[in-house]
């Protein structure tokens, strides 16, 4: 990953994607804000859905992401998955608390209470603590290849968690709206309101990427200081 | 409908974008924290 | 009997013994769980009809806090004159030592567990005779799920300095979904409510919470503990 793309390609790649993402959510906001009429029941508050839903679409493809680089750190051993396992968390955890705080904005308006304590909340606030708990394990670690291989399992006991989220509004009967999107059999958005969540996504997405080549570096930073200090100890 | 309906809507597009630039201000301090650390280490390694 | 099965029982047994001649962990359990049994006539008043309502919920929250205690140290017990390093060396699967020493602490949480139900019957005047079967069954489910996450988190944590802070911060988030599906059934059981209806999908999703990782903790504990 980062030792295959030369420095300047990665920045040039990293200038080209926070391009894209600036343009793509000034169009969105343009639209959401200016064109898109409000919702017949909920007024103003429902565009929260164009933050709320594309972050979660991040958060969870992020999850998922580092699952896969997890897995592959534990079958080839080799620590630039690990790297990418840790950033891609770090930045999904990041979307997934944005999708915590304007859920809870929207049901202050929507239900009267900040939290209202269905399965699904629960459920996606037992998921960030997972993550954060993944974060706060690799700190608690020194030795980059225990460190590797210990949150490798954890991402790994995680994402079942995920899929209870994923799953929680078609099992229990929940506060949490019914799936709006029409690719869920929702399909409960007016015409022309479903788009932006999409066009949103993608915006988010090339942002996540910006944020988890960021991070990346520093994972790398960090591992040159380590050898460096490894080599101080050895005169 | 509830009146506080569109100032909360700006709330949450607010909030949303609050916990992005403070991610991103996160980010940017370790960067510097392990820049520094890096300068650090490489001169105390020339000293020797 | 295959090798596998026969080491699962040896190192149960190792453990049930060495807990039978202390009784470390089943004393603390025990008497851990009968004070915050008793903390809670404090915080609830135990004569109403609330009382009822929460009754499951209580006796989760004791049963989870209890088994943290001994579950937190099934590993960290063998590192203690290199145990942990011989055990691995023995000519065992890392498995069956997984579920030789899950097998232990399940039981010995059975054992508390049944205790402090009994206990919590007579200070709380709950009524769980009618429906003591699905009860049973489902602490018997509950009790597996938290022995599996709490041993194979044990093993994650044995060698690291912040143990004691790691541990919890970690277990209980993935226990969450197990402890609600128990609470709320055990719950409903309380009430003299049948097994059935919308409480067949708490016991799903028990039921799949335990498999799930039963069958994860069993493919990875070989990573935890060697590497």
């Amino acid at each position: 990953m980062s030792e295959t793309v030369s420095e300047k390609t990665r920045d040039r790649i990293m200038y080209v994607l926070a391009m894209l993402s600036a343009a793509l959510l000034t169009w969105n906001l343009y639209k959401i804000f200016m064109i898109l009429p409000d919702e017949k029941n909920q007024g103003a508050i429902y565009r929260i859905v164009y933050m709320h839903v594309p972050s979660i679409f991040t958060g969870f493809t992020g999850f998922f992401v580092a699952l896969a680089a997890s897995a592959l750190y534990l079958i080839t051993k080799d620590l630039k998955y690990d790297a990418f396992a840790a950033a891609v968390t770090e930045v999904s955890l990041a979307f997934a608390s944005i999708v915590l705080a304007t859920g809870m904005i929207w049901g202050r308006i929507i239900w009267g209470i900040w939290w209202a304590w269905d399965a699904r909340l629960t459920t996606m606030l037992v998921c960030w603590l997972i993550y954060f708990g993944y974060v706060m394990l690799r700190r608690a670690i020194d030795e980059p290849t225990q460190r590797a291989r210990l949150s490798a399992v954890v991402s790994v006991f995680g994402c079942v968690d995920i899929m209870i989220v994923y799953k929680s509004i078609e099992w229990w009967r929940t506060q949490h709206p019914a799936p709006v999107l029409s690719v869920r059999d929702g399909g409960g958005m007016g015409p022309g309101m479903e788009s932006p969540i999409y066009w949103n996504w993608l915006a988010f997405m090339c942002l996540a990427a910006i944020l988890v080549m960021v991070r990346m570096r520093q994972e790398s930073i960090s591992r040159e200081i380590d050898s460096l200090r490894r080599m101080a100890h050895a005169y | 409908m509830d009146p506080r309906n569109f100032t909360y809507m700006f709330y949450g597009y607010a909030a949303a974008f609050l916990i992005l630039v403070v991610y991103v201000v996160f980010l940017f301090r370790r960067q510097q924290k392990l820049t520094n650390e890096l300068d650090r280490v490489r001169r105390m390694l020339e000293k020797n | 009997m295959t090798p596998f099965l026969r080491a699962t029982i040896t190192i149960a047994a190792k453990d049930l013994r060495s807990e039978f001649r202390t009784k470390e962990a089943f004393n603390a359990s025990l008497s851990f769980s009968v004070v915050i049994l008793v903390l809670f006539s404090f915080a609830f008043d135990p004569t109403s009809e609330q009382m009822q309502s929460i009754s499951g919920g209580l006796l989760w929250l004791v049963f989870s806090f209890a088994s943290a205690l001994s579950l937190n140290r099934s590993f960290a017990r063998e590192l203690q004159n290199d145990c942990l390093d011989a055990l691995v060396c023995a000519p065992v699967p890392v498995a069956a030592i997984f579920l030789g020493k899950a097998l232990a602490n399940y039981l010995l949480l059975i054992c508390v567990e049944i205790t402090a139900l009994a206990v919590f019957a007579l200070f709380y005047d709950t009524h769980f005779s009618q429906q003591l079967g699905p009860i049973l069954l489902v602490i018997a489910l509950g009790t597996w799920g938290m022995t599996v996450i709490g041993t194979t988190f044990s093993a994650l944590t044995v060698n690291l300095r912040m143990r004691e802070v790691m541990l919890p911060t970690l277990v209980y988030p993935l226990l969450v979904p197990a402890l609600m599906a128990a609470m709320t059934l055990t719950t409903d059981l309380m009430n003299g409510m049948p097994l059935g209806g919308d409480n067949l999908l708490w016991l799903r999703v028990l039921t799949g919470f335990d498999f799930i990782y039963t069958l994860l903790a069993m493919v990875f504990i070989d990573i935890v503990v060697v590497g």
